[in-house]
């Protein structure tokens, strides 16, 4: 019955078994533990065992009672000790020893005799008593039945337990209800009832609920960025098909090139054929596709752009009608042919009657402009740079550099005064030691050259540009290698020279006057600066932002410039403006040689290496806020290359709005409107 | 004024872009949370980096704008974020003890997190949740694709919600009849739907073992899903409230078990459909009497006593006119194409994207197996899609035609002629359907024929009720009769405004054209001469340089749009021509072989 009890309650806390043990404490054999059970056992068997070590004792009831005491006490009573009843018991008669001695040696089992003391009587040991004694002597077991060695059988279950039980009595403790428990207890039931104990409750599905409610007019967009939504990824086209047409998918070759491709360049996708549903496969890259498009979505940033989708006409200014722009040159209406090398520089008459032109074989030719007749030609026997026409009608004369020397030549053109004047003026009488300027009289010389009946200077270095003042009487070179003493100005009248008072920075390339005003404009390669000569200050300095600056042209007006560079890039300034340019134009492919504006017309032009000429229309307007209008006109083509080189000169006639432009193929054209 | 919030001591005060603009780490230290969990809070509140006019910290860095951090800061979600991982602690230590008890105990009570609010803050209008719904429905789809691993986290749980949600989506589109278009590419199978006139694309891939591959990190993958899957279970269930039907739908076990959770939805909707639509009409017939039409159904109702979940024929006429009405014309187109087709799949097609498409172009479909809806051998089946080389058993009452004709088909909107999708030959070319052929510049031939047969059918087929010309001029007496709805004869009378405008614009266009013929001739004759040395020239090279001359005068910024503009038209123009190209080498190679065969 105990162990149907101890059965039932299976899995109970520790602490409410506990509970249990104390209620039913009064049988306390109802634990259920092994431990105790087994404890109980033990102890039941133990108790046997006294009892039957006492009943072996007890077979045979001693005679006397006095106990455990000396037999002393006693030696000198007539009694030992005392029966059952309380009667004393008499000693025996002692024998003697003689007696004794024969009455062991009569009988034979006298050996077996012991004498008992404490009763006072003689025992006759049994044989099986013997042999008892003689196996104790031997230290052996007393029975002969025992076995020492015999198997061990472990009557002890250990279930749980480290040790055998200890045969303890069962400690008070377990008997009475523990303090520490019961306060645990009302710990647990307070912190239920307040609900600081839950206990496990059914899973709860994600509730799911109308979020957005039955109107959509409620768009309260948080006050926060403004939230840019993520692109779509792109829809697929035929090629991704399964089954797409023959001609999306690439040759074997194409696809073949697509290894020698940069991996950045090479297609994502390759077109696939498959012929049937069933044979397409998984696609391999699905998930890395899925994964790639979660981390743009986080980690891309993302701004809102506008979609260019505009027509590119619009994006073309909005600029006057070229028609309402006429007159300019268009069409080529006259070539002037002779050269025999490339022409290197032209020059027209003020009058527009006669244009001179130099060339790289040496000579110096005259045309009549509307026959195309050359009138003059003069040999020169070496590279003819430059060309200039004095800017006065009256004065007829032309200055040209070759080499390192100027030549000023006289035409013969105009009226018999004029030539005299002309004569008179290129006449040097006595060699006028400049006093003043000694070192400028060491580089130049002012010679009279009696072969073409002209004056020449010369320079200690070639000699690349030449330039008139307005006025006629002053002209200035420049040489490039010239260094401090690379710009000259001469005075004709008075056969005079003199250096630039400035400091010169970089390389001048080219140097103009202004058409109006004394002022000098230098050209060097990176800036143009711009000196009052009067006041012998620089002015301004103009920042072209460009590599190479090749040449430089002033506007009639003089407020503006423009400026050609060796990279094909055109500069506008307006120097009211800024000291930046105010328009760049790009619009040669190669070197910009020469940059020319008309006098009275509206017009100007660049021509270049790549053989064309550009004509634009650049309108300056008297009121200053208005900037200038620059269109451009017209591509004028018509020269062939030579050298690598294309155009070299244009110039404005001075009236009309023709253009002539001086071309390495040895040809000079005109260009009409 | 009082004191200013910050002290920013003087020269230090931070402004612009140095201002509006945090990088990555300095967000994490504001926020006060690791990067793992910052990387989530950005994923779920759809925070992205900006782009700043001036990167202040370098180039190498990415930016947030200070906005973007203090919503996120602002967000209930990161306090929850810190507690879980203070919890997080608290399970570490109690396993480091070797407390299992308490390790399990508070396992099983970890705080976790709603995102409702944070889809609501992302999205305000049920419209922007559908318009950002490509990429939750991609991801779901493939999801639902892939296998279930312990070692990438990827948990069954998971993938069964996503196989869910998928199907519920998908029953709610075919039900509705509202996918357009549908294509099968290489990647898997595009779909495209339009709900509330938003343009909804989604991919789902081809049902097969899904690779897996090592470079890519599944935590923010997972992440990203956790984050689709509460919004797609929200929008659908107020899709599914819209159509008046109870969600989440409880379905029938036995068709679960089998798979065909898609034909178990549609059952699912017919139950409740019906019911749910009968509901509002008897109300509003109590309400209101204005329209007899409807008191008349309730008279008869209550007189034959029809039973509630089996609607008469009648009802079923209601019920059809009360949905007509809401639907647009493209509904209806949808909801017609197979109508009248009773298809069967065989076993080896892609079962769950025809029983997907085939209903949502009003078809009827079953398949073979168990819960099939009829048997192979119905002789009321009209068409079997087979793709397999050949057809041993053929019925003669049925065509039996490549899965293929049905998306052909459906992109069409016509049916095709089933010859070229017959079993066992190599249909014809799969084109997509999101290609605008005239923009692209190139036209398959595939695409002309299809374009032809569209032309042939629309002259064949009767002129329908919402476009005919007698409708069009008659709206405004039918509204009258109450016939139509008011909102459908507004659009009859936008289109026909619309007709009115293209006629008129048309007859202007003539009279221009005379008129500038005459003032062209008047023109010409004033200016003979300038045309006469204008054509001396070569018209060509004027042509040229009139282009160089006005790029000239561009600013160097539009000139340079100008030529990526140019560029990207050579582009497309050489993709065509190497299109041309390999078309004309097939051709080509077609007829030598002839030739071969011939000789």
């Amino acid at each position: 019955m105990n162990h149907q009890e101890s059965q039932r309650p299976e899995k109970v806390n520790p602490l409410e078994m506990r509970d249990l043990g104390f209620i039913e404490s009064g049988n306390n054999d109802g634990l259920d533990d092994n431990h105790d059970q087994d404890e109980l056992a033990d102890s039941s068997q133990s108790r046997q065992a006294v009892d039957e070590s006492d009943s072996s004792e007890d077979e045979v009831a001693p005679r006397n009672t006095i106990g455990d005491v000396p037999l002393e006490w006693y030696k000198d009573e007539k009694h030992i000790g005392y029966d059952i009843a309380g009667k004393k018991i008499k000693k025996k008669e002692r024998q003697d020893k003689l007696d004794s001695f024969l009455a062991s040696a009569d009988d034979s089992k006298n050996w077996r005799k012991i004498y008992d003391e404490y009763n006072d009587e003689e025992v006759e040991l049994t044989k099986e008593e013997t042999k008892l004694i003689r196996r104790l002597l031997k230290g052996k077991a007393p029975h002969a039945e025992f076995d020492p060695y015999a198997p061990y059988v472990d009557w002890f279950k250990w279930d749980d337990a480290k040790h055998p039980l200890s045969n303890a009595p069962e400690p008070k403790r377990r008997f009475i209800p523990s303090k520490w428990e019961s306060k645990k207890v009302v710990e647990y039931v307070r912190a239920i009832r307040k609900g600081l104990i839950k206990f496990d409750k059914p899973k709860e599905e994600p509730r799911l609920y109308l979020l957005w409610g039955d109107d959509s007019s409620s768009a309260d967009r948080t006050k926060h960025l403004a939230y840019i939504p993520p692109p779509k990824p792109k829809l697929p086209g035929h090629e991704e098909s399964y089954n797409p047409s023959l001609e999306y998918l690439p040759t074997q070759e194409e696809i073949n090139t697509y290894q020698l491709m940069y991996e950045e360049d090479r297609p994502k996708f390759i077109p696939k054929r498959f012929t049937s549903f069933r044979s397409i496969p998984a696609y391999e890259n699905a998930i890395k596709d899925s994964f790639e498009r979660c981390l743009d979505l986080y980690l891309c940033p993302r701004v809102r752009k506008k979609r260019i989708n505009i027509d590119p006409e619009s994006l073309k200014p909005k600029l006057p009608s070229r028609k309402d722009l006429r007159p300019y040159p268009v069409t080529c209406y006259l070539e002037y042919r002779g050269h025999e090398g490339a022409v290197l520089s032209i020059s027209v008459e003020p009058s527009g009657q006669w244009i001179a032109s130099g060339s790289k074989d040496g000579t110096v030719r005259i045309w009549e402009v509307e026959t195309g007749r050359c009138l003059r030609v003069w040999e020169l026997g070496e590279a003819v740079q430059h060309v200039a026409w004095n800017p006065l009608l009256e004065l007829p004369i032309l200055a040209v550099s070759v080499g390192s020397d100027v030549l000023i030549l006289n035409t013969g053109f105009g009226n018999e005064e004029q030539q005299r004047k002309a004569k008179e003026l290129l006449q040097i009488g006595t060699p006028t030691s400049s006093d003043d300027s000694d070192d400028i009289s060491s580089v130049l010389s002012w010679l009279q050259d009696e072969k073409h009946d002209c004056i020449r200077l010369r320079h200690f270095r070639t000699v690349s540009s030449i330039e008139w003042h307005r006025k006629g009487d002053y002209l200035s070179t420049v040489m490039p290698a010239g260094e401090s003493r690379a710009i000259l100005i001469h005075q004709l009248s008075k056969k005079l020279t003199q250096r630039l008072p400035f400091k010169h920075h970089g390389l001048p390339v080219s140097s103009v006057f202004h058409p109006t005003r004394s002022i000098f404009f230098v050209a060097t390669k990176k800036n143009v600066r711009v000196y009052d000569l009067l006041r012998q200050k620089l002015i301004k300095k103009l920042e072209t932002q460009l590599r190479e600056v090749s040449s430089i042209a002033v506007h009639p007006a003089g407020d503006n410039v423009i400026v050609g560079s060796k990279e094909g890039k055109l500069c506008w300034f307006d120097m009211d403006l800024s000291s930046k340019p105010y328009k760049t134009l790009k619009c040669h492919p190669k070197d910009i040689t020469n940059v020319a504006f008309h006098r009275s017309y509206p017009l100007f032009a660049s021509c270049s290496d790549d053989c064309t000429a550009y004509v634009f229309h650049g309108m300056v307007y008297a009121d200053l806020n208005q900037n200038p209008l620059i269109v451009p006109l017209e591509i004028l083509r018509g020269h062939t290359s030579s050298d690598g080189r294309g155009v070299i000169d244009c110039k404005f006639h001075p009236r009309q709005p023709w253009l002539f432009t001086a071309g390495a193929d040895s040809s000079i054209k005109l260009y009409c409107h | 004024m009082g004191k200013p919030k910050h002290y920013q001591p003087p020269g230090k005060k931070k402004e612009g872009n140095a201002a509006r603009y945090v990088t990555r780490s300095q967000a994490i230290k504001l926020l006060q949370v690791s990067l793992s969990d910052f990387r989530k809070l950005c994923i779920h509140k759809g925070v992205f980096p900006r782009e700043p006019k001036k990167k202040v910290k370098g180039n190498h860095h990415t930016y947030y704008h200070l906005k973007d951090v203090m919503y996120i800061l602002h967000d209930p979600l990161l306090e929850k974020f810190r507690e879980i991982r203070a919890y997080k602690k608290k399970i570490k230590k109690a396993k480091a003890k070797k407390n299992d008890e308490l390790a399990r105990l508070l396992l099983s009570r970890a705080p976790s997190y709603k995102l409702d609010m944070v889809i609501r803050d992302r999205y305000p209008t049920f419209v922007d949740a559908l318009r950002d719904l490509d990429d939750p429905l991609t991801m779901v789809h493939l999801f639902a694709m892939l296998p279930a691993i312990d070692r990438l986290k990827i948990e069954v749980k998971c993938i069964h919600n996503c196989r869910r949600l998928c199907h519920e989506w998908q029953a709610y589109i075919s039900r509705t009849h509202k996918l357009r278009k549908v294509f099968v590419a290489v990647k898997g199978i595009y779909y495209q739907a339009e709900v509330e006139g938003q343009k909804i694309t989604w991919l789902a891939p081809h049902a097969r073992q899904q690779v897996l591959t090592d470079d890519v990190d599944f935590n923010v993958m997972l992440t990203f899903l956790e984050f689709y899957e509460a919004l797609l279970g929200f929008v659908n269930f107020q899709l599914y409230h819209s159509m008046n039907v109870k969600y989440p739908p409880i379905l029938d076990p036995r068709l679960e078990a089998l798979a065909a959770d898609l034909y178990a939805l549609s059952r699912y909707f017919d139950a409740n459909y019906k019911t749910s639509v009968q509901e509002p009409q008897v109300a509003g017939s109590s309400i209101s009497e204005q329209e007899q039409e409807e008191s008349n159904l309730r008279l008869a109702q209550l007189q034959r006593q029809l039973p509630a979940n089996e609607p008469g024929a009648l009802m079923h006429l209601v019920q059809d006119a009360a949905s007509e009405t809401e639907e647009d014309e493209a509904t209806r187109d949808c909801k017609n194409l197979f109508q009248n087709m009773k298809i069967f799949l065989s076993r080896e097609v892609p079962r769950e994207s025809l029983l997907f498409v085939i209903p949502a172009f009003g078809g009827i479909v079953s398949w073979e197996g168990d819960g099939a809806p009829f048997a192979e051998a119905d002789d009321s089946i009209t068409h079997q899609i087979v793709d397999r080389p050949t057809q041993g058993h053929v019925y003669l009452s049925r065509e039996y035609v490549q899965p293929q004709w049905i998306y052909d088909s459906v992109n069409a909107r016509i049916i095709l002629p089933t010859e070229a999708y017959m079993v066992g030959r190599d249909p014809p070319p799969h084109l997509s359907p999101f290609v605008d052929n005239e923009a692209e510049g190139y036209v398959p031939d595939y695409a002309k024929t299809i374009k032809e047969l569209q032309a042939a059918a629309k002259n064949d087929v009767q002129p329908f009720p919402g476009m005919g010309n007698d409708v069009l001029d008659n709206s405004q007496n039918m509204l009258a009769e109450g016939y139509i709805s008011r909102t459908e004869a507004m659009e009859a009378a936008e289109k026909k405004q619309k007709m009115m405008l293209l006629e008129k614009q048309y007859h202007d266009d003539l009279k221009m054209e005379l008129q500038d013929v005459s003032s062209i001739n008047k023109q010409s004759s004033a200016e003979d001469m300038e045309s006469k040395e204008e054509l001396l020239r070569d018209v060509q090279q004027s042509a040229m340089d009139s282009e160089d001359l006005s790029r000239l005068m561009m600013s160097r910024k539009k000139r340079g749009l100008a030529k990526a503009i140019e560029m990207n038209k050579q582009r497309k123009k050489d993709h065509v021509e190497k299109l041309k190209e390999r078309k004309r080498n097939i051709e080509a190679a077609q007829k030598s072989e002839k030739k071969h065969k011939k000789a």
